[in-house]
């Protein structure tokens, strides 16, 4: 017995000691079941396009595209107030934030970061199909100008008194991790630089989908660029490439609204793809811009200011976009991003009608035929077509053209506009004059904390 | 029929007893001390069959044993006696005191050691200490126990985590839990929840306290130098029950109690001083001309139909509590053993409802440990712990309108809970009623865990011993989400359901060889050489959906619109080689410990994995030294130092490697992001630790204690540097920056009086610890890197999440608005926050002072025990006060608030805490209004009862009664008044799903009163 149970153990302790003896030494490699390295796992085409879908998933965040980055502006302009039902954006409609609050600066660098892993690999390397290749890499382009815009007009001191813009990044994990600010003008060119390869590079026949960005947007939002900072001609040739291409059109008055519950209109350049399944839920920007049924309850933190349904003739379909809450008595946005409850509906970022009307504002200022233009938007609207047109014409046919979509603060920057601002009441808490270091939104704290070579707007 | 239960608790006991017959006959005798005294409870065994019992009060014994068999006298504290039985049938034994075995031995980890020998910073908790809290997990029961270390519980959801910290704060964003080690295996005992709204569940409530023979907390490099690449944030080391060779002895133990929230809370405010507060709010914002126009006219609008009723109050906070809410818990356990073998083995169950509705917690738990002599050199030992919980949770961690904890704050109290006729008011609004939604919504986590570790152990030569040890701990989770498609949120869906499993499996292996000789008489040395390996996988699956044909269906199966899938998988390894020497000179005078650990582990890349870490330490007994050794006064007295190196690897799996996520999707196709920065460079985190202490008996004992002092600092941390967000990212984990813990700890024990009849003893801990950052990494322009959040900021010279934050001035007098000071201090004030500068308010979350006091007192039969515990030195900070608790529209036009809020600005020269009321919602200010000091004594268990004596018991078969009544967290004192909320706060981020420091609304810690008993037979 005694024999056996000597053996018996001998027996374990020579497997423990194999087991061990093994396990030791190769056994703490991780399993990477989820992820993948980066080193060495974009060896095809395919790869690019799967990073540029990320980057356009990072712009449906509620933090970038999918509300913050619209309903910022919006409440900051004289559509919205915030009435604070969540506590949501009156922090932005009061103009208290600090550099505390924080705002779409680390979601715009991400988009950089994924844009520029695309544009800097060499696409001969790759397996596939190699002019596909470029056309990504130009609608990587397109994105890293985008996202470079939309920190230009959220953080740059162009409004300000100053010219400080915000950092160019054209590499993920290059040379300098702690890059200064550009000026305006410095992040201005690499727009229009970028936007422009974009377009060379780009091969209108590779686009097949307007949830991604197409060789045409790279001219929309040259000419929406060209708008903002007043480079007219160039604005207007920008403009003409979008019309020429022969590929939008502008929606008739029967579709207007119902255009906003279905996707890929005929007068979409490009929307953020959103779905049931994608649930923003509560995060969604249909639930900051309404409640869920009539009375109070969820956010809808963002109520139109009262006086806007003035600014609409009856007949004006867009005047139906506008609707009543809490048994009428709260104004709202009820007709663009109609899902509240899951959020669900496309959010277009690149409207033809936004062409047509940046390309009437620059006809106007060089001097062509901007009536033909704005009647265009006007007559497929329900509303009076105008005999003559002045700049104050085209920027309020702009506000109610692009109502909460995220326009008007910038509208009201790039033409030096008094800005009103209200309390969760409605109640006036003053206007702010122009320039004014609010109309810089402070670079976040843990941006300066990290990096000494970021200079902070002034005022924070 | 006690046999045969014994037998039906372990079958294959039976396979390996060898049983013998011959001529039997009773023999009986007496067992006496060394002063002549009888021993009563001395185990009697027949070597070599399960044959035993024990002398009863007398010392006498009888037992059945045939001529030539031996009989085997055992009992703690002193020498065993053997005798062969002759032809007489009486045998008389007198014991003779056993110096050695009655110090007492402290289970160190890998090895136990004498208390003499010991040269670290240890504290043991013994079974009876630690069931004296009631709650599902055991680590409530060390707060208050072991000096130097804090216990703050997330939850009183009962089976939530708690926070424990060591020593202070070893990390800034490596994790700063202990390790968990059960008989000798590391184990992974945090929260096993997958949702981070829900309740907390923790793994370690899977065992049962019952179980638990002694909880042992390692502290300094010296002690924890056997687990030294997880030691930094100390050792837990739990050891469960065994058996002892003799007599079967069953155990009954049981509780039942009530419970109710330990603190009161804040008061939610009625619907009359919401009237009066929002009349007083249009006033002031210049709505009306008088107080009273505005309450007219709003006695006409939205209080018409409460003012019609009669102006019913609807108290939701009454409405929503489970008063007197449930506790019980009931252990059967059996242990004992005969020649060869011991076993111990348990059942348990325990329940415990929350003392709000909708929440409870049941556990069953069974147990089986086992030790077997295979030969005489040759001893096999199992030990099995297995439990299945069940916790209805909530969504507790932030304030989700659904949880009935945020609707007693947040809801109108114009709603009220019930209709007319006693059925649920099912109002509109983002509030549904809670009444409802816990009868028909539900969350459930429900966890298996098995944890069984077998080693075998072999005295292969004269010293030397092999052992090899296999343990698996194996989690088995689900967690499931049910909305009613009727009421509440799940309408919008017509129902949603949703369920996740979760399967960890933690292997480890072990194998060691054991070396004692002694040199001659005066040196001895112990040698131990140790090779392991873990094995950590993590098996996820899971999905959502929404859309029922009908009312409560729940399963996915049924779904009209699956929502979501996921699964995924994770693994880490490490393994590691140690070797461990102790020395002891002259009968322990003189005690050395040198300990040496190479380990790996799987978080760090190929080149940087592996860590060296070591530690020395030394004691010097002077009570053993001739000048001591016949003193009156001192009876021990140990100096003991230690130093070395422990390190932590505690991070987020597979940082090392700039990584590729794939957990995006883009218009219902998969996608890519970069999803990690990288570093190859990472490696272990290290402290190096000093710790000096004296351990001290004086007369006898009666006063006895240790001082320690302990200086630890954290080199290499793992720090999530934070980058420029140019980068795409925000922070890359690199080894950078330094830290400080530094501090004291003191044990005091006083046995004022210990006779037979009447015993009084008093003792207590107190301990201090001071962290500061010390190093933090620099930018190229040689700036600090600060972190800083709109509470607190971490930089040099501060302790880790110091509060940094706007001072508030208070209200003008004048004015009635809120003011702060410019410059942070004092001064020139300011109605504009944003001009405001942020400073630090002092401290952070952390406790920096702890105490716990004892107090155990005995007459004859009865008993009384009491253990309260003090925390001090730190700062909480108070949750959702923009809604609740700020003179702003939301708590008197939106939602509601707390009675503290009647304090206001009416009129110039009132001298109020808030300012005057507005009907505008404000925006988040976060301010050192609403920082308060935390520090809080709370008397933590008050037991009182009668121990029948034995014998009373005889004649009815009982060897122990004894019957008690215990209450828990009976009384809490808080320094701040204006701290409304329990001062016990969630210091961790829990992964980011709540604010650490900050109060919250989740259950707070409940006070209990228990009615128990334990018998043994």
């Amino acid at each position: 017995m005694k024999r056996i149970f000597n053996k018996f153990n001998m027996a374990v302790v020579a497997a423990a000691g194999l087991i061990l003896g093994s396990c030791t030494a190769d056994s703490l490699e991780p399993t990477l079941s989820q992820n993948k390295s980066v080193e060495g796992s974009v060896t095809k085409v395919d790869n690019l396009y799967s990073i540029l879908k990320g980057a356009h998933n990072t712009l449906t965040g509620s933090g970038y595209y999918g509300r913050d980055m619209i309903a910022t502006n919006e409440v900051r302009s004289d559509n919205c107030f915030s009435n604070g039902n969540s506590g949501r954006f009156t922090t932005q409609g009061e103009y208290q934030y600090n550099a505390n609050t924080g705002f779409m600066w680390e979601e715009a660098y991400e988009v950089i970061a994924n844009a520029n892993i695309v544009i800097n690999t060499d696409v001969t390397t790759l397996e596939g199909d190699q002019a596909y290749g470029e056309h990504l890499q130009g609608a990587a382009l397109i994105l890293r100008a985008l996202a470079h815009y939309d920190l230009l007009r959220v953080f740059g001191q162009q409004h300000a008194g100053g010219n400080l813009g915000v950092p160019i990044v054209t590499e993920f994990k290059g040379e300098d991790l702690f890059p200064p600010r550009n000026t305006v003008d410095e992040v201005k060119a690499a727009i229009y630089s970028d936007l422009q390869t974009a377009f060379d590079m780009m091969d209108a026949s590779y686009d097949s989908s307007k949830t991604i960005v197409s060789k045409y947007v790279a001219k929309a939002l040259e000419a929406r660029v060209a708008v903002y900072f007043g480079d007219w001609s160039r604005a207007v040739t920008a403009s003409e490439a979008v019309i020429d291409s022969g590929l939008y059109s502008v929606i008739g008055a029967g579709s207007f609204v119902s255009s906003w519950a279905t996707d890929g209109g005929s007068n979409v350049l490009f929307e953020l793809a959103f779905s049931g399944a994608d649930n923003q839920g509560s995060n969604a920007l249909s639930y900051i811009y309404r409640y869920p049924a009539d009375a109070p309850g969820g956010y809808g933190d963002l109520q139109v200011v009262s006086t806007v349904i003035d600014l609409f003739e009856d007949g004006d379909v867009r005047k139906d976009i506008l609707g009543y809450q809490d048994g009428g008595t709260r104004l709202r946005n009820m007709g663009k991003y109609p899902d509240t409850a899951t959020g669900s509906d496309n959010i277009p970022l690149f409207r033809y009608e936004e062409v047509i009307l940046n390309y009437a504002e620059a006809l106007l200022e060089t001097g062509g035929d901007a009536l033909t233009q704005i009647n265009l938007i006007a007559n497929n609207r329900g509303a009076t077509p105008y005999g003559s047109v002045t700049k104050d014409d085209i920027l309020n046919e702009r506000r109610k053209e692009l109502m909460f979509e995220g326009f008007r603060f910038d509208d009201l920057m790039r033409t030096g506009e008094t800005v009103p601002y209200w309390g969760s009441t409605q109640n006036s808490l003053g206007t702010l004059t122009y320039p004014n270091d609010l109309f810089a939104y402070p670079i976040p704290i843990g941006e300066i904390n990290a990096n000494s070579n970021m200079v902070q707007n002034d005022g924070y | 029929m006690r046999t045969k239960f014994l037998y039906m608790l372990m079958p294959f006991l039976v396979l390996c007893m060898s049983f013998s017959f011959g001529q039997e006959k009773t023999i009986s005798g007496n067992v006496t001390d060394a002063t002549g005294l009888p021993l009563p409870g001395v185990s009697v065994v027949v070597v070599g069959t399960t044959n035993g019992t024990q002398t009863d009060f007398d010392g006498n014994y009888s037992i059945s044993a045939s001529v030539g068999q031996v009989l085997r006298f055992s009992y703690v504290g002193q020498k065993t006696v053997e005798m062969t039985v002759g032809a007489s049938s009486s045998i008389n034994v007198h014991m003779e005191d056993d110096a050695q075995a009655l110090e007492e031995v402290v289970v160190t980890g890998y090895t136990s050691q004498k208390r003499s020998d010991i040269t670290g910073s240890i504290v043991k908790v013994d079974s009876e200490k630690l069931g004296e809290i009631i709650a599902p997990s055991v680590d409530q029961a060390l707060q208050g126990n072991v000096s130097g270390l804090t216990v703050s519980s997330t939850s009183g959801t009962p089976g939530s985590v708690a926070n424990i910290r060591i020593r202070g704060i070893s990390s800034i964003t490596a994790g700063n839990d202990p390790l968990y080690v059960i008989d000798g295996v590391p184990v992974t005992n945090g929260n096993v929840g997958t949702s981070g709204a829900y309740s907390s569940l923790s793994a370690l409530a899977g065992l049962d306290q019952n179980n638990i023979a002694s909880i042992t907390v390692l502290k300094d490099a010296s002690a924890t130098a056997q687990y030294g690449a997880r030691g930094s944030n100390g050792v837990i080391l739990i050891t469960t029950k065994s058996g002892k060779a003799g007599k079967t002895v069953f155990s009954i133990n049981s509780t039942y109690g009530f419970q109710n929230d330990a603190i009161t809370g804040p008061v939610p405010l009625t619907a009359a001083n919401r009237l009066e507060l929002a009349a007083e709010a249009y006033f002031n914002d210049g709505f009306y001309t008088s107080k009273d126009e505005a309450m007219t006219d709003l006695l006409a609008g939205p209080f018409a139909e409460w003012d019609a009723n009669g102006r019913p109050e609807a108290r939701w906070d009454q409405a929503v509590a489970n008063k007197d809410a449930i506790i019980q818990q009931h252990s059967f356990s059996a242990s004992g053993g005969g020649e060869g073998h011991t076993f111990f083995a348990s059942l348990g169950y325990m329940q415990q409802e929350a003392t709000v509705i909708g929440s409870d917690f049941e556990r069953i738990s069974g147990s089986l440990n086992f030790s077997k002599d295979l030969t005489d050199k040759v001893t096999f030992s199992s030990s099995n712990q297995a439990s299945h919980m069940l916790q209805n949770a909530f969504l507790e961690t932030s304030a989700y309108f659904e949880s009935p904890r945020t609707v007693k704050y947040f809801i109108s109290p114009l709603l009220l809970p019930y209709n007319e006729d006693g059925s649920y008011n099912l109002f509109g609004g983002s509030l549904p009623n809670p009444l409802y939604l816990t009868e028909n919504n539900s969350s459930k986590n429900r966890l298996t865990r098995i944890v069984t570790n077998n080693g075998v152990t072999y005295d292969f030569a004269k010293g030397f011993t092999f052992g090899s040890t296999f343990n698996v701990d194996f989690q088995l989770y689900n967690f499931r989400t049910y909305s009613n498609p009727t009421y509440g949120y799940g309408e919008a869906t017509s129902g949603d359901a949703s369920q996740y499993d979760r399967t960890n499996v933690f292997y480890v292996f072990q194998n060691y060889v054991d070396y004692n000789f002694d040199l001659n008489e005066d040196h001895s040395f112990k040698f131990k050489l140790l090779q392991e390996y873990q094995s950590n996988r993590r098996y996820f699956l899971g999905g959502d959906g929404q859309n029922f044909a009908d009312e409560g269906l729940q399963n996915l199966d049924n779904l009209g619109t699956p929502t979501g899938v996921s699964s995924s998988f994770s693994d880490w390894y490490v393994g590691a080689y140690m070797g461990l020497l102790n020395y002891s000179a002259f009968n322990s005078k003189y005690v050395l410990d040198l300990s040496y650990r190479r380990e790996g582990n799987s978080r760090f890349s190929k080149d940087n994995r592996w860590g060296n870490f070591w530690s020395v330490g030394a004691a010097w007994n002077l009570n053993k030294e001739e000048f001591l050794a016949n003193s009156d006064i001192v009876n021990a007295l140990k100096l003991r130092a230690s130093y070395g190196v422990t390190g932590n690897a505690l991070i987020d799996l597979n940082q090392y490697q700039s990584l590729f996520g794939y957990s995006a999707d883009y218009g219902g196709e998969g996608a890519q992001y970069v999803d990690t920065f990288g570093n190859n460079d990472l490696t272990w985190e290290t402290s190096h630790t000093l710790d000096v202490g004296v351990d001290f008996g004086l007369f006898k004992n009666v006063v006895s204690g240790s001082v320690a002092y302990f200086n630890r600092d954290s080199k290499d941390l793992l720090l999530d540097v934070p980058l420029s967000r140019t980068t795409g990212f925000s922070s890359q984990v690199q080894n950078i920056g330094e830290l400080n813990n530094k501090g004291f700890e003191l044990d005091l024990n006083f046995n004022v009086i210990n006779t037979e009849d009447l015993s009084l003893s008093i003792g207590g801990n107190l301990s201090h610890v001071k962290n500061e950052i010390t190093k933090l990494p620099v930018d190229p322009n040689g700036e600090e890197r600060t972190i800083t959040t709109v509470r607190t900021r971490i930089e040099t010279g501060h302790p880790a999440y110091a509060w940094y934050m706007p001072t508030w001035a208070g209200v003008n007098p004048d004015t009635g608005v809120e003011e702060w000071y410019v410059n942070g201090v004092d001064g020139a004030t300011t109605t504009n926050f944003n001009e405001a500068e942020a400073v630090f308010q002092g401290g952070n979350a952390v406790p920096t002072t702890t105490a716990g006091l004892n107090l155990n007192f005995k007459y004859k039969g009865f008993f009384l025990n009491a253990t309260g515990y003090y925390a001090g030195g730190h700062k909480v900070y108070e949750g959702w006060h923009l809604y609740l608790n700020q003179p702003n529209a939301y708590p008197i036009l939106a939602f509601n608030g707390y009675t503290s809020l009647l304090d206001r600005w009416q009129q110039p020269g009132d001298i109020a805490r808030n300012g005057k009321f507005t009907t505008s919602a404000t925006p988040w200010q976060r301010h050192s209004k609403y920082l308060y000091d935390a520090d809080f004594m709370r008397l933590r268990a008050v037991t009182v009862g009668y121990d029948v004596p034995s014998k009373a018991l005889e004649s009815i078969g009982l060897t122990k009664l004894s019957i008690f009544l215990r209450g828990n967290n009976l009384l809490t004192w808080v320094k701040d008044d204006n701290l409304l909320f329990d001062p016990e706060v969630d210091i961790d981020s829990q992964n980011g799903t709540v604010d650490p420091g900050e109060t919250g609304l989740e259950t707070p810690p409940s006070r209990s009163i228990s009615l128990g008993v334990n018998i043994n037979f």
